[in-house]
């Protein structure tokens, strides 16, 4: 087809294609230091030519990797076209890890040229060199601090740039050919999985199919170049990559870089994006701040705000969806945005969405029906690293809590009978780096993906995630057991930060909750009890029995889905101490790493399954002045209200 | 011209503008006098009770000076003079010596100033009640009213302008600028303020200048509206209610107060006065203020008064 | 767990150059009190000199006289080599001396940003009427601090808090503010009355490291009272020890530490 042949089948080539096509418009901006300032589609390509000349000149090959730790800003995403350019893989990495995470997966990508931020995550890749003799060159950012670090490798962004102008009025041209050799099947990207329940793998990508399934989801929500999106989650998160790189470069439109991450909600709401994607957890703190604020607030705002939010609850979402509503109600809805939707959705700086997704996570019917009251048109959407993300997504007017929508075009979607989702789709990954066997143990032969994750296709097609398929068990009396599933429901509670259940070949589901802290702090201080911090707060008998009445709550609902109903939370104690991705109890986008915890929390789990009261447990104590010593804590174990299983469902 | 003019065609309309048009001006003669209390406020925390005895003292002083021959375009910068002169030896005098004292002494502090300074007036100048010759008179523009309908006084007209132009020269000196962050520094905390070079004594100095100078514009246009006399000093209390909604320590917001004051006392007189036996324009501005008081405390344009526990 | 050592040798970008401050003889009383006796030391261009000794031993005083806020009996102050019987805040502020205090002395009312600002007072020459009128140079001045005071923002990492009244902030980040008031008329000398007063092990570290930065990225002479003494060894090229009033010790931090008066006097005490 001669369509296809015009089309532009790599990053650079989309990148020139916008430069030709919108060159003034803006791509990125960026602020900084107090005010926001633009690259243009010109600009954006102009230095990545630059970038990649210098970076060619400094021995970058085709299919070599390029590691990048750093936030969003707008010489990350230069230096990653400029990558993309050269032939060469971006290898986005999770900032925060620390340099023991880092340095395996350095080695086995064999990473000759790291782009990193500042000097904080230079010091990060000048400890691992020794151990990782493939990388030539690292490339700083912020020149802040760097004034002496004389080590051979570095090179500051800023003086790459300049050596690549000097190169570029040399040699015309020559860049520009490079970028005119990439192909479609070559590897763009390199994601690593998470490792929440498995060992942690590299994920292939290649140009082709990134750009197909950015374009495809864009045209599913007709996204132009008038969008404006926000760039606020780590790149090393596929869908952050997808959202702030391969869809802007395949829609044109710009994206936004915050300050930081402490001043993000201001800048979003300067900005006003039109395109959102969020976590449940970033929805979560959204509605956690709204709430705050009405406690503060004078009693006449705070009972209007519980009228016409109570007015929005019930008829927000349908109108939003295009549902039937009385003509009494739309108006006193309309009247609400004026009163107090419209400034709220200003204040989140979501006045201006138009389409916004959540994904990477279970989100609470609560929370999302928040937004959707509100008329803000969150979605969920599931995606898989694996999968190049989109692969089923809620539509406008069809989005029901309980699923994630119908899948995307171009994908898809059929279950073994295990319940087991397999994914076909043209975004599919291309391998695990130089891992063979492992891609062909999740890749049928006829190009199914096995995703791991168990669920269910409902008759209209729309898709329901049940759990990890290796996580579903029976308890011993025989009823099914999804820890996953039970998880996701206590989550849901705004005091419950996460919670790990474990009940499988057992008698009871037991649960180690990790209390929110901010959250239960405010309840404490409202209900007048003193605390000094998380290890009181959870030690404290009222919040045992707060949490109680949340767990009695979840175990309600759960009685009422038959699959669910044997096997609701008898026991549970509060941790003393936080999970932390940086002890591994969670990975770095905050996912579950239950092995982990049930490892390290052993003699606790066998104490609420044995029955007893109170367990005492070694424990790491952080003291105020940072030392670290052993202590023993004595923690509570407490019971939760069960229900039986609902009557009318038991057909099932 | 005329083109842009609106033309009103029924009486009850032209009725009701023409009260609005008479509040709002005369509203801006209120935010006048209530700019002078913004502008010790703001430098020194401290409600300056004086402020109707300057803006009596400098009215008279201005009389006074015509009297004894001098024109009125010398009267005029000989009066400013007299009046950055009592600014600075009330600095001097008054408020230097009473640094880091709190401000309930401030304040009786500056009671006791507005009895000196009132019998400064009129040992210097007579009890007498005085006329003072603007040029402007209190007469409807016949030029707006031909074309409108609507009667405006040319001396309401000068008023707003004036007010207007002060007010808009006095809140940039003093919003986000050098001048105006030198002023709250100095209110916040001396000590620091010496620390980063802004210097106390000259701010202080150029703040009661100011609120002198101000005064002096107040008594001008309200003289030559009521007459020169004593009664000026009561001016302080109009400008209660004015700085109650604007808060006590916003230039725009004595703007809007003094317009809203100014508007709601004439519409009042007029459209509800009746029902009360007439005479509510005296108390109108005081209840507005009192619901203020309830409803937002900090007034419409003042800081929330920040509490930490 | 990894190395954590440096991973680079400190070669300073402003080496230390001559004295640029030096305090001859000073004796301060208060009525009969005798806050400090004879005081003699100097500050050299670029270091970061530490003032440390027990609660009440002259400390704050000394900073206090530096800075012009105490006027002593006796003794003079050397500024590049002109000699001043007598200082005043500001003429230490035209000076190019900056200050924190003891018990943060921030424009309470105002936010972080206008703080900054106002620290910038001296930068800023335009007169009232300039300022009223909004002539050229008073918005161009306007335009440079605001530019200035955004790198200090950027440098302290305060971009959160710019629009946020600074009485609404924890006490850690008022102290950050304070000092990116003090930095924000770009001086010469810093004096910093406690900085780390008050704080936990993390923010005294953070407030450490921006201290060294400072002195590193700018070449500020940074001169800083303390009475916890492990922080200050950890960053100060000379120190002067004072005991009820009287300089017990001066010298590097290996020479106090091992200095027989400052171990008795001080070291003795307090621990």
């Amino acid at each position: 087809m001669a369509e296809q042949t015009s089309k532009p089948k790599t990053f650079p080539k989309l990148l020139l294609r916008n430069a030709a096509a919108r060159g003034a418009d803006p791509a990125i901006r960026e602020k900084s230091r107090g005010v926001w300032r633009t690259m243009t589609w010109a600009q954006f390509a102009d230095e990545t030519e630059a970038v990649a000349a210098a970076l060619m000149a400094r021995d970058l090959k085709r299919g070599a990797h390029v590691a990048f730790l750093s936030g969003n800003r707008p010489r990350l995403y230069v230096a990653m076209a400029a990558t993309h350019w050269a032939g060469a893989v971006a290898t986005p990495l999770f900032e925060d890890s620390p340099p023991e995470e880092i340095a395996p997966l350095l080695q086995q990508a064999g990473v000759t040229h790291i782009f990193a931020e500042d000097q904080e995550q230079v010091d990060k890749a000048l400890r691992i060199l020794p151990t990782c003799p493939s990388v030539r060159f690292i490339i700083y950012d912020k020149d802040r601090g760097m004034r002496h670090y004389k080590q051979p490798q570095l090179v500051s962004y800023a003086d790459l740039l300049r050596d690549g102008r000097a190169r570029l009025a040399a040699q015309p041209g020559a860049t520009r050919m490079e970028a005119e050799r990439g192909q479609g099947e070559d590897a763009a990207f390199l994601f690593f999985t998470s490792g929440a329940t498995g060992p942690v793998r590299g994920v292939v990508h290649t140009h082709a199919g990134l750009i197909e399934r950015a374009e495809t989801a864009a045209a599913m929500d007709k996204l132009t170049a008038a969008d404006l999106a926000l760039a606020y989650l780590p790149p090393a998160w596929i869908g952050q990559s997808l959202f702030s790189y391969g869809q802007s470069l395949a829609t044109g439109y710009c994206i936004c870089c915050p300050e930081s991450i402490e001043t993000l909600f201001t800048d979003m709401r300067e900005i006003g994006p039109t395109y959102f994607l969020a976590p449940p957890s970033v929805l979560e703190l959204l509605v956690s701040r709204v709430e705050l604020r009405m406690q503060d607030a004078g009693a006449i705002k705070r009972g209007l705000y519980k009228m016409f939010m109570a007015l929005a609850r019930r008829v927000g979402d349908k109108i939003l969806s295009g549902r039937g509503v009385f003509i009494g109600s739309r108006l006193a809805y309309a009247l609400g945005g004026l009163v107090i939707y419209g400034p709220l959705k200003d204040v989140l700086g979501l006045s201006r969405v138009r389409v916004a997704y959540t994904a990477g996570d279970a989100v609470s019917p609560a929370v999302l029906g928040f937004f959707r009251a509100l008329g803000v048109n969150v979605k969920q959407l599931y995606g898989a690293t694996e999968t190049g993300f989109f692969v089923a997504m809620q539509r406008d007017r069809g989005v029901r809590p309980d699923t994630v929508g119908p899948a995307a075009e171009g994908v898809e979607v059929k279950l073994t009978p295990q319940r087991e989702i397999l994914v076909r789709s043209p975004g599919l990954f291309k391998e695990y780096l130089r891992d063979p066997q492992a891609t062909a143990a999740v890749k049928t032969p006829d190009g199914f993906f096995h995703t791991g994750d168990a669920g269910r296709l409902d008759d209209d097609g729309h898709l329901r995630l049940l759990d990890r398929v290796a996580d579903i068990g029976a308890l011993a009396n025989g009823a099914l057991f999804s820890p996953g599933r039970i998880e996701n429901r206590l989550r849901f509670s705004p005091y419950i930060k996460q919670a790990a259940v474990f009940g499988d070949r057992r008698e009871t589901v037991c649960a180690l909750i990790d209390i929110d802290t901010a959250a239960v702090g405010a309840w404490a201080d409202t209900h007048e009890i003193a605390f000094t911090g998380h290890a009181d707060l959870a030690a404290r008998e009222e919040v045992s029995a707060l949490i109680a009445e949340e767990i009695a709550k979840a175990n309600a609902d759960l009685a009422a889905d038959p699959s669910l109903a044997g096997a609701q939370v008898s026991r549970f104690l509060l941790l003393h101490k936080e999970l932390d991705p940086d002890d591994g109890a969670l990975t770095r986008m905050r996912e579950l790493r239950r092995g982990v915890v049930a490892a390290r929390h052993a003699p606790l789990i066998e104490a609420m399954h044995a029955g007893r009261p109170r367990v005492q447990f070694d424990a790491e104590v952080m003291h105020e002045d940072g030392s670290v010593t052993t202590a023993e804590v004595d923690l509570r174990i407490s019971d939760a209200k069960t229900f039986p299983p609902a009557p009318s469902m038991k057909a099932a | 011209m005329a083109a842009f003019l609106p033309s009103f065609e029924t009486p009850a309309l032209l009725f009701f503008v023409e009260v609005l048009v008479g509040g709002l001006l005369s509203g801006l003669m209120y935010s006048l006098v209530a700019l002078g209390f913004v502008l010790i406020y703001k430098a020194s925390g401290v409600f300056n009770f004086a402020q109707g005895a300057m803006v009596f003292f400098a009215v008279l002083s201005f009389v006074g000076f015509q009297e004894l021959g001098l024109p009125f375009w010398a009267a005029l910068p000989v009066t400013i003079g007299l009046m950055i002169l009592v600014g600075m030896a009330t600095e001097r005098m008054v408020l230097r010596p009473l640094v880091n004292q709190n401000e309930n002494t401030l304040l009786m502090a500056t009671i006791g100033l507005a009895f000196v300074i009132e019998g400064l007036a009129q040992l210097a100048w007579g009890v007498d009640v005085r006329r003072i010759e603007l040029g402007i008179k209190d007469e409807p523009i016949m030029w707006l009213a031909d074309r409108t309908g609507i009667f405006v006084s040319q001396l309401d007209i000068v008023a707003g302008v004036v007010a207007g132009v002060m007010v808009i020269v006095l809140s940039i000196l003093f919003s986000a600028t050098k001048a105006g962050r030198g002023l709250r520094a100095v209110a916040d905390d001396p000590a620091a303020a010496l620390s980063v070079g802004i210097p106390l004594k000259q701010i202080w100095m150029l703040v009661w200048a100011t609120a002198g100078v101000v005064a002096l514009v107040a008594g001008m246009l309200w003289g030559a509206r009521s007459g020169v006399q004593f009664a000026l000093v009561l001016l302080a209390l109009k400008a209660m209610p004015v700085l109650i909604i604007g808060g006590f320590t916003s230039v725009p917001g004595v703007i809007v107060a003094g317009l809203i004051v100014g508007a709601t006392e004439k519409l009042a007189e007029v459209y509800i006065g009746p029902a009360f036996g007439g005479g509510i324009e005296g108390w109108a501005p005081y209840m507005l203020a009192v619901f203020f008081l309830f409803i937002r405390p900090e007034g419409l344009f003042g800081e929330k008064i920040i509490r930490r526990v | 767990m990894m190395d954590m050592s440096p991973l680079t040798t400190h070669t300073r970008a402003f080496p230390i150059g001559a004295p640029i401050l030096e305090l001859n003889g000073i004796s301060l009383r208060f009525g009969g009190v005798k806050a400090l006796t004879n005081i003699s030391f100097d500050i050299r261009e670029h270091e970061v000199r530490a003032i440390i000794g027990p609660n009440g031993a002259g400390k704050s005083s000394m900073l206090n006289v530096i800075n012009g806020m105490y006027r002593p009996q006796e003794g003079s102050i050397t500024f590049r080599g002109q000699k001043y019987a007598r200082m005043t805040p500001t003429r230490a502020a035209h000076m190019g001396i900056a200050r924190t205090f003891q018990n943060i002395a921030l424009f309470k009312g105002m936010t972080v940003l206008d703080n900054l600002m106002a620290g910038r007072n001296l930068k800023m020459r335009a007169g009232v009427l300039e300022v009223a009128l909004q002539l050229p140079r008073a918005r161009r001045e306007e335009i440079e601090s605001r530019e200035a005071v955004e790198e200090i923002i950027e440098f302290l990492e305060i971009e959160h808090i710019r629009k946020t009244p600074v009485a609404r902030l924890p006490y850690g980040l008022q102290k950050r503010v304070e000092l990116g008031r003090a930095l924000a008329a770009e001086p010469k000398i810093l004096l910093l009355d406690e900085p780390m007063a008050g704080m936990n092990i993390e923010e005294k570290q953070d407030m450490s490291r921006f201290i060294l930065d400072v002195n590193d990225h700018y070449g500020t002479t940074v001169v800083l009272i303390e009475h916890d003494m492990g922080v200050v060894m950890d960053i100060s090229d000379r120190v002067v020890v004072l005991d009820y009033g009287k300089k017990i010790g001066d010298g590097t931090p290996d020479e106090v530490r091992s200095n027989q008066d400052v171990i008795d006097a001080y070291l003795g005490v307090a621990h």
